[in-house]
């Protein structure tokens, strides 16, 4: 396998570990202060390497599915992470892309931006203390865990 | 892992025509009717998160059994407490109404189910599902209660299943009245300074002042919500209104969080009132002179 297949297909298999998580345990990671957020965190990574385009299509998908799920926000949600997907895949090429703790910092400041729009478009409240506590909190454990998960998940397939 | 940059793309105005189509698509989503929403929804769950779906089923059930058992107990006998005080009641309502030569009470029935409360990543739950449809007899809009009291309203029936709001959404609003004495008005929900969602009772005539601890109970007008249904207890008043009006800030009877299992009302049709009223009174009516 070579180095760029190799790549591709530890970054599908996280991406996948992580939405699929996401919507496994979603019960259990919307219950609680502090959880991360598996669904945002598998689109930004996702978005590394899909088109702005798509990474919209994609946003919008897997937001339409959180809709289903939380029975809530069926138009609002997939326009959020459909906004979330395109700037993040426009992000990605317009900032250093190559640096090292790029994807860490892009993971936390995706995540924190994509919690605050989801609050305010889908729920339409500002609730300070979750924009300035939980939410970062949040995104800090989310770039954690996908770092974990795709360091894990290179080694295995290494 | 580290990610190079591919590049400045060269579709831009490609990818900026499809985040239009979706946000075009996405408003077009907000848009539509509860009952188109509820029939998207039903059919993602039920096809591409049904796995997920049944998981999430089993876990609550794993997880919550032994606590569900308890509770139903201990509602089932508070239940009983209820209805033997309840039979007493009923009797003495059957005697007088015959001395008023009122037609029987026409309370409709109710229909158990189990609610699915829904769960957005962010923010409370002010919506939920329930088990029960068309075919057990409901339409909407239509009152869901618990033992403690008014937990919501059904906004759309499908098949097989139920669409509402919990009494924390945005757009609830119940016309109330106090369970002894004068004081009426009508109750929506508001956000306390702490966060938690409490209910503000507006529009009570400003000379019929409402203490702390008063219970509020559903006022029945307009079919939604049966009479008598406990909503809340008065904590303080809240403001009023340059001597025309009062407000009070209510304590919730029913809590969404606690609700696992709701009663829906089943009102009487027409059919079932119509045979109950009483003869018109013009009918009764004799001119002076007639034999």
């Amino acid at each position: 396998m070579t180095e760029q297949r190799r790549t591709a297909a530890v970054h599908a298999t996280v991406v996948f570990v992580l939405l699929s998580s996401h919507f496994l345990f979603r019960p259990f990671l919307v219950a609680s202060f502090v959880s991360p957020n598996l669904l945002v965190g598998g689109l930004l990574l996702a978005t590394l390497r899909l088109r702005a385009g798509y990474a919209a299509l994609l946003g919008f998908g897997l937001g339409f599915l959180e809709a289903a799920m939380a029975l809530e926000g069926i138009g609002q949600t997939p326009l959020v992470l459909a906004l979330v997907g395109y700037l993040g895949a426009r992000s990605r090429d317009l900032l250093f892309a190559d640096a090292r703790y790029f994807t860490l910092v892009y993971l936390f400041a995706g995540t924190w931006i994509a919690e605050v729009g989801m609050l305010i478009f889908a729920v339409g409240e500002l609730h300070p203390g979750y924009i300035l506590v939980s939410s970062p909190l949040d995104a800090a454990l989310t770039a954690v865990i996908c770092g974990v998960l795709e360091k894990a998940v290179s080694a295995i397939l290494s | 892992m580290r990610y190079t940059t591919v590049g400045r793309p060269e579709g831009q105005r490609r990818d900026l025509m499809i985040l239009a189509a979706l946000v075009a698509l996405a408003w077009f989503l907000s848009s539509l009717e509860v009952e188109r929403k509820l029939a998207l929804t039903g059919a993602i769950r039920a096809t591409v998160l049904a796995p997920f779906v049944s998981a999430h089923a089993r876990f609550e059930l794993r997880g919550e059994l032994t606590a569900r058992a308890a509770r139903l107990e201990e509602e089932r006998d508070r239940l009983a407490r209820l209805a033997l005080r309840a039979t007493d009641l009923d009797a003495e309502n059957v005697r007088l109404r015959a001395l008023l030569g009122l037609p029987p009470r026409m309370t409709g029935d109710y229909v158990a189910a189990e609610l699915v409360p829904g769960r957005p990543a962010v923010g409370d739950s002010h919506t939920f599902l329930l088990r029960v449809g068309a075919e057990q007899g409901l339409s909407a809009p239509v009152a869901v209660v618990n033992p403690a009291g008014l937990v919501g309203v059904v906004r759309s029936v499908a098949s097989g299943k139920s669409f509402g709001e919990f009494w924390s959404h945005p757009d609830f609003r119940v016309s109330v009245r106090a369970d002894s004495g004068p004081g009426a008005g009508i109750i929506r929900p508001v956000a306390s300074s702490s966060g938690e969602t409490l209910m503000l009772l507006e529009g009570v005539p400003f000379q019929m002042g409402l203490a702390p601890g008063t219970r509020l109970v559903t006022a029945g007008v307009g079919g939604v919500y049966p009479s008598g249904i406990p909503v809340g207890t008065v904590l303080q008043e809240a403001e009023s209104q340059s001597g025309w009006s009062r407000s009070y800030r209510v304590e919730p009877a029913a809590r969404p969080a606690e609700v696992g299992f709701v009663l829906v009302w089943r009102r009487p049709s027409m059919e079932e009132l119509v045979p109950a009223l009483p003869p018109p009174v013009g009918d009764t009516i004799r001119v002076s002179g007639e034999s």
